[in-house]
């Protein structure tokens, strides 16, 4: 949904007070335009192997310095197309080692040297194990670059082969495997599906067991969470349903790498319309969610918090499963977080219960909810800042009159005042526009003269009013509406302690008339 | 149009032409180059004069023409013509850029503008080489090219610092920043170093620190939306020479102008607004360049002197330290006590201090300098930043920024003593320093509300404060009388009443001080004084208290009026107006003169209305005189018809737009206050008003219907009887109204007091009519004010004609009608009628339709009869239903429609609220309950078994509980 959009839906929201809050939540902004650095704190989507110290030594021969043969690449072409087995296992290990090299290994060079396709024939070699392993290595670390070489990979014709593999008798074999299909998996939806269409499931389900050792556990791990990630489309339902068993048996794991790549995984799938997220909540997946984010393990906390975030887009009654579950418990600590990003979300997931139904306002009332919110307003990180925003003004459109008047007391509206002045006009906007929804509670209490008083008190008047000469149309005109509605007509309140006793004159006229 | 030089001969003559004096001669040249602007060529032999026109005011005049011909023309709006040739705009995008380059600054300047007006259209889609074009002249080494560039590039991006985010605007923003970024960064790179090779070379410098301050607007641009990856990864070399051009000074580059900013300030400030950027949105990333920022910006302020010239800066900079230290994590930059002291003394005295230009201002521009010292328009100046430091820091370090400002007041004031007519100043800054130190939220209706506990304001109020209002000479020290009257405004709540009232005599002679700021202060704390509330919401200060000053607060007042450049004070007239208000009968002896200096003063302004607040108390003062006087002697009233009708003949002889609405409002004022029948003075009146002429003006609508109602509650029988004639054109003014949709409801307030008062013969004739226009706008354009207003109409008629009669004119209009308006309208919208008296209208309304109606019990109309029961119910007992339908949102529902207008309000004020149903109904559910038990009797057992068969269980419960309330039962 573009922000315009998005905004005028939410606009009709304000209008029509209370008839449809749900549609106030806000899924995970699809941005498909970004000016920002990758963020550190997301999952890996390809990793390369660049050491074995996952895999047994003994199994990859010559691995140190000493044994090492330099091989031109003329050399590796020829012996890898020849037929001498010796000559090809050397040649590919050669090509494996370059592509191991830590720092920009040779991807486009090997690449263009044609031998793709000699390499994933090799994987086929069922009779020469240490040949299949280094040919599954080297495309592996092909496959972890960018989407060009993953698809160089592909159209290799590696899928088949190396699914095969995953039923291989070797695990180290098995296990590089699953890491190349990792890195095809996460290269985007249609590679993903590729593999799911050529039955990846069965056989890489097969290999978690009790026993799995524990670094093979974190591939499989993570290479399910690659292939239950992106959108557009959306996993097949029936491969999400095949996962979602395993999944919740390995997020219960000791393992914290295992947990949190569980965790990533049903942050993908969460990342959904509200029929996926039904089936997500319907594992009984809530409960431990929630737990994992009060870890305090970073690489835990933060997709346990994104897969709970996106629960909460969710309907009234996926919200109040979260709720359920103790989300609004743990919310107040995230709030306060030292990571801005973690405050950010947990903002988001507010943002979302504040957008629910008012028994739901109430639990987050209820839950002391109201003061880290007023803190994140008011020292929060900006991107923190702008979310409690829209926390605040999903609470004041669909929060009963009480439940904005506690608002009120918490003492949110200083910091929302100061919010007037961000660099963002998205966000002032909908500041101006929440006030608008203040200004109606206060209305129907009778109270407008007190909340205009508090307004101008807390200088939220002289913001205003100075934002009447923004340069954005939107923001100038709603600030010029609350201004003309509610502080151009000063006089008749003053009067009015008159003319309920004495008579009192006030000459009233349209403001429509005078420029004033 | 053929690109020949015969054309452009004549395109230079009419040029030329459009430069004369003389409009004779411009205007038909204009319409000329209108005329012939669609034609293909027409912008391209503009840029080719502009190019190599022999003349140069002909190049500029080109130029000109040639960017409002773009501005005008260049978009393409959907379903109108293109109105440019595409050959045109082709060669117009090839040969724009160099030759905006290569012109002399005036001319690039349009033709910079009209870049980025075609690239506001155009690019990037449209026009792919733009960007590529610009960045291959930060190569050129030519900074006058650069510059160029770099202008036309700023007013592209300036608009990323405004709009909302979308994909299509941070497509746009990537798509510059992959093209942009980096050239910029190796410019601004370039640019410094050349700085320094040039470090003597004034000309040379002055060019390359206006590429400067375009670089770092063009920074602000690029990073507003969010923090590009780019400059993250750049931010070490932006910030480092950001941080040094902060602390840079060159010798060569200080300017003698006082006033305008120099390059050195425009770069410094805009670096400023820099880092407050990053400090505000991008936290994170900036935290550890931000404590070197915060060094060198308050050194710079220490550094910079008074001047006018430095006024953006140094409040930009305070600015940036004010939102900085509010933040818990860099609380510690700030709290050693020698930082503090060092900021208080170096940074925020200084920029308190009175400065000349201020000074200048008190003194020849007084009404500018009031609207910022009063009304807080002062957002930029550097007191006001101050004064928001001192604030901030109070926020943490509140004891020790007031200990430190304790010491220096009382070293002011010491100052101040030793010689006041020298050191007045001193206590100026020290007064200013106070009020910043005390206040910690200020309306401007109350004044200060919260106060520092540290500051003993009352104790300073007698000590420094009265003292200087006391003294003899009400002209002496006039920025100090001017402080102190404005500290007795802003701590008036934290002074005690006693010492407000020790004031007011003082107030009241400060009246007559020459200096406009110190009487306008004056008469502005007088009003506020006069506006504050006691105990059970009455004034603070009672009538009785000011007894002994109403003569001479009258006539200061008034005589204020008459100081030189106060002829029209809105403050003064404020006062007057409160004092009236405030004083109530005590002001009756005063009267006489009072309306007298009133007119006059109305008659003098009349010429000229300029002033709308003076104006507007003027009148509202005019309308107390007359309310009060007449309260205690309603035969008054002809005396100001005597003394005001004169001058009103004029206003409207004249036709003094401003004025007119006022006239008809003090008008319905005065008839109202006739007892008896409407004056023969007022009738000769009437026919004018129904001219069709001041119907057409939207500003005259509202007070129009308000005199109109007024003459019919008073004058009904007469028009009836005298005017009968005028009938149709009433009705038509009500007829143009309710065609409109945002006037509607006033043309409803005519119409019921039309029903309401004229005596029913009069309008026989009509009423039939009157419901077809009604059904034929409820047809053809029906929105929730219409209806709501629509129903309180029909009950009224109902209440006023008997239900029956309402049946009947609308079953003679079209067969089974009735019917219809019960069952779409009456039923499901009656729950959406506001108001009071509006419910009770259409609650008796409808009762009488349910009890007083045999249709409804003996027709097939019987079958609404129970719904229409339950409807009632619901409007009794029901929240209100608000909900609008998404279509009519932006019709324009300011005026929601009550019985009686806000100015209609005006006819009743300090009475009770017009109920037409009035004493005749008490309470409506009663009411009901009876109406019922009066229809059981007339027909035993029909009442029972309609309420059984199908009301809803809910309902009957109310009503089994209304018809307890009454005593009364069904049969």
């Amino acid at each position: 949904m573009s922000v315009e959009n998005e905004h005028s839906e939410r606009m009709k929201k304000f209008k029509n007070k209370g008839k449809d809050t749900a549609a106030l939540r806000r899924q995970r902004m699809e941005v498909s335009v970004e000016l920002r650095k990758a963020k550190k704190d997301e999952q890996m989507q390809k990793r390369r192997n660049i050491s074995v110290t996952s895999i047994d030594k003994s199994l990859s021969p010559g691995e140190d310095e000493a044994s090492e043969v330099q091989l031109s690449l003329e050399k590796i072409v020829q012996c890898v197309n020849g037929s001498d087995p010796e000559l090809q296992l050397l040649a590919t290990q050669a090509t494996r080692r370059l592509l191991s090299r830590r720092k920009d290994p040779p991807v486009n060079e090997i690449i263009r040297l044609g031998i793709i396709p000699r390499l994933v024939e090799f994987l086929t070699y069922a009779d020469n194990a240490p040949l299949q392993f280094e040919a599954a290595w080297a495309l592996t670390n092909i496959a972890s670059g960018t989407s060009e070489h993953t698809r160089a990979v592909v159209e290799g014709g590696a899928v088949p082969p190396f699914i095969f593999l995953l039923s291989s008798p070797h695990m180290h074999i098995s296990e590089q495997s699953v890491w190349a299909l990792g890195n095809i998996a996460g290269d985007g939806p249609l590679y993903r599906d590729v593999l799911i269409n050529c039955k990846v499931l069965p056989p890489l389900l097969a290999l978690v067991s009790p026993v799995t050792p524990i670094g093979f556990l974190r591939n499989i791990t993570w290479t399910l969470s690659n292939l239950c990630r992106n959108k557009n489309p959306y996993p097949p339902l029936d491969a999400m349903r095949t996962i979602l068993p395993v999944l919740t048996s390995l997020i219960v794991h000791e393992d914290k790498e295992v947990v949190s790549d569980s965790c990533w995984a049903i942050s993908y799938l969460t990342d959904s319309c509200n029929d996926r997220i039904q089936i997500v909540v319907d594992t009984g997946i809530l409960p431990r969610l929630v737990q994992l984010m009060d870890s305090p393990e970073l690489m835990v906390m933060t997709p346990a918090l994104r897969a709970v975030g996106n629960i909460v887009t969710g309907t009234d009654e996926q919200t109040q499963a979260a709720i359920d579950a103790g989300l609004l418990g743990v919310l107040p600590r995230l709030l306060q977080h030292a990571k801005p990003t973690v405050q950010k979300e947990a903002a988001w997931a507010l943002s979302n219960v504040a957008a629910g139904p008012c028994h739901q306002i109430q639990q987050l009332i209820t839950s002391g909810l109201l003061p880290p919110l007023v803190e994140v307003l008011e020292k929060g990180d900006f991107k923190a800042q702008k979310e409690a925003v829209w926390a605040v003004a999903n609470f004041t459109t669909g929060g009963t009159v009480e439940q904005v008047v506690k608002l009120v007391q918490s003492g949110i509206l200083k910091p929302l005042f100061n919010l007037l002045l961000a660099k963002d006009s998205k966000t002032v906007l909908i500041i101006l526009d929440t006030i608008s929804n203040f200004f109606l509670t206060a209305e129907k209490l009778g109270e407008t003269d007190r909340f205009c008083l508090m307004v101008e008190e807390l200088d939220g008047l002289e913001k205003i009013e100075a934002l009447q000469t923004h340069d954005n149309n939107m923001v100038y005109r709603s600030a010029l509406n609350i201004i003309e509605k509610y502080f151009s007509m000063e006089e008749s309140a003053e009067l009015q302690p008159g003319t309920t006793e004495d008579g009192l004159f006030y000459f009233s006229v349209d403001k429509e008339d005078h420029n004033f | 149009m053929e690109l020949s030089d015969a054309n452009l001969q004549t395109l230079t003559e009419y040029l030329k032409k459009t430069l004369d004096p003389d409009p004779a001669i411009r205007r038909p040249a204009e319409k000329f180059l209108e005329s012939v602007e669609g034609s293909q060529n027409y912008p391209l032999l503009l840029l080719t004069l502009l190019e190599k026109s022999q003349e140069n005011v002909i190049k500029v005049c080109a130029s000109v023409t040639f960017k409002n011909y773009i501005k005008r023309n260049w978009r393409i709006v959907e379903d109108e013509p293109n109105k440019i040739c595409e050959s045109d705009r082709i060669a117009i995008k090839a040969n724009i850029v160099p030759l905006m380059l290569s012109s002399p600054e005036q001319i690039q300047k349009q033709l910079s503008d009209a870049i980025s007006i075609i690239g506001r259209e155009d690019f990037p889609q449209k026009w792919p080489d733009l960007l590529t074009e610009m960045v291959n002249r930060f190569q050129s080494g030519d900074f006058h090219v650069i510059n160029g560039v770099l202008r036309t590039a700023h007013s592209l991006f300036k608009r990323y610092r405004h709009e909302f985010k979308s994909n299509e605007l941070w497509s746009e923003i990537k798509l510059v920043l992959d093209a942009f970024a980096l050239p910029l960064t190796n410019l601004f790179k370039a640019t410094i170093e050349l700085c320094s090779t040039h470090a003597n070379d004034a000309s040379a410098l002055k060019v390359l620190f206006s590429s400067l301050i375009l670089i770092a607007k063009l920074f602000y641009s690029l990073n507003f939306q969010d923090l590009p990856e780019f400059f993250e990864d750049n931010m070490e070399t932006w910030m480092t020479n950001f941080h040094s051009l902060l602390t840079l000074d060159n010798k060569l580059l200080q300017t003698d102008d006082e006033e305008e900013a120099g390059l050195l300030e425009l770069l410094k400030s805009q670096i400023c607004d820099n880092a407050a950027l990053y400090a505000q949105k991008y936290d994170e990333e900036f935290q550890p360049y931000l404590p070197r920022f915060v060094t060198a910006i308050w050194n710079l302020l220490v550094t910079t002197g008074q001047e006018v010239k430095y006024d953006l800066l140094v409040s930009n900079a305070i600015q940036f330290l004010a939102s900085v230290c509010e933040r818990p994590h860099y609380k510690h930059l700030f709290e050693d006590q020698n930082t503090l002291t060092s900021i208080c003394e170096k940074v925020i005295v200084p920029n308190m201090e009175f400065r000349a230009a201020d000074e200048e201002a008190f003194e020849d521009n007084s009404e500018e300098y009031i609207r910022r010292d009063l009304e807080g328009s002062d957002i930029d100046t550097r007191r006001r930043a101050a004064c928001d430091l001192v604030r901030g820091l109070c926020k943490f370090f509140e004891g020790p920024v007031t200990g430190i400002f304790s010491g220096y007041v009382n070293s002011m004031l010491q100052e101040y003593a030793k010689n006041p007519s020298v050191n007045w100043k001193h206590k100026d800054a020290a007064i200013y320093l106070v009020t910043s130190l005390a206040s910690k939220a200020q309306t401007q209706k109350h004044g200060i509300t919260q106060a520092n506990e540290l500051v003993n304001l009352t104790e300073f109020f007698v000590n420094h404060i009265q003292p200087d209002l006391k003294s003899a000479s009400v002209n002496e020290f006039p920025v100090l009388k001017a402080d102190g009257i404005k500290y007795i405004m802003i701590f008036r709540n934290q002074v005690p009443k006693e010492q407000l009232l020790v004031s007011i005599p003082l107030l009241i002679n400060h009246l007559q001080a020459e200096s406009i700021v110190v009487h306008t202060y004056a008469a502005h704390a007088l009003e506020r004084l006069f506006t504050m509330r006691g105990t059970n919401n009455t004034t603070l200060i009672t009538a009785a208290e000011m007894a002994p000053f109403v003569e001479v607060l009258l006539t200061n007042l008034f005589k204020a009026l008459t100081l030189p450049g106060s002829s029209e004070n809105e403050y003064i007239m404020k006062a007057i107006m409160r004092s009236f208000s405030l004083l109530q009968e005590s002001i009756i002896p005063y009267i006489p003169s009072v309306i007298t200096q009133l007119t006059q003063k109305l008659l003098a302004v009349s010429k000229n209305p300029s002033k709308p607040h003076f104006n507007h108390y003027m009148f509202e003062s005019i309308c107390l005189s007359i309310r009060i006087t007449c309260k205690a002697n309603p035969d008054a009233v002809g005396s100001f018809e005597e003394a005001l009708f004169m001058v009103f003949t004029e206003i409207l002889q004249n036709d003094v737009q401003e004025f007119i609405p006022y006239v008809f409002q003090v008008m319905s004022l005065l008839l109202e206050m006739h007892k008896n029948e409407i004056p023969s003075s007022y009738m000769a009146l009437f026919p004018h008003l129904l001219q069709p002429v001041l119907w057409e003006r939207t500003g005259n609508i509202p007070p129009l219907v308000r005199l109109l109602q007024a003459y019919l509650e008073r004058g009904a029988n007469t028009i009836a009887n005298a005017a009968a004639d005028k009938i149709p054109g009433l009705l038509g003014v009500f007829q143009k109204l309710i065609a409109s949709k945002a006037n509607d409801h006033q043309g409803f307030y005519l119409l019921n007091s039309i029903i309401e008062h004229m005596p029913p013969g009069s309008v026989d004739q009509y009423r039939k009519q009157i419901f077809i226009l009604l059904f034929q706008r409820l047809q053809n354009s029906k929105t929730t004010k219409f209806i709501k207003s629509f129903l309180v109409f029909i009950n009224l008629y109902c209440i006023k004609y008997g239900a029956l009669a309402l049946q009947e004119i609308f079953d003679s209009i079209q067969p089974k009608m009735f019917g219809m308006v019960l069952e779409k309208i009456i039923i499901p919208e009656i729950q959406k009628v506001s108001g009071q008296v509006e419910k009770k209208i259409c609650a008796v309304g409808i009762t009488k339709i349910l009890t007083e109606c045999p249709p409804m019990m003996d027709t097939e109309y019987t079958k609404l009869w129970t719904p229409l029961l339950q409807a009632l119910i619901g409007l009794f007992e029901l929240p209100e239903d608000d909900t609008i339908p998404d279509e009519e949102h932006f019709i324009d529902i300011e005026d929601t429609p009550g019985y009686q207008t806000a100015f209609s309000q005006l006819a009743f004020a300090g009475k009770k609220e017009h109920d037409p149903v009035g004493q005749m109904v008490n309470n409506p559910r009663i009411h009901l309950a009876q109406s019922l038990h009066k229809l059981s009797t007339a027909c035993p057992g029909r009442v029972p078994s309609m309420l059984s068969t199908s009301l809803n269980a809910e309902a009957l419960q109310y009503l089994q509980g209304y018809l307890q309330a009454a005593s009364v039962t069904l049969l």
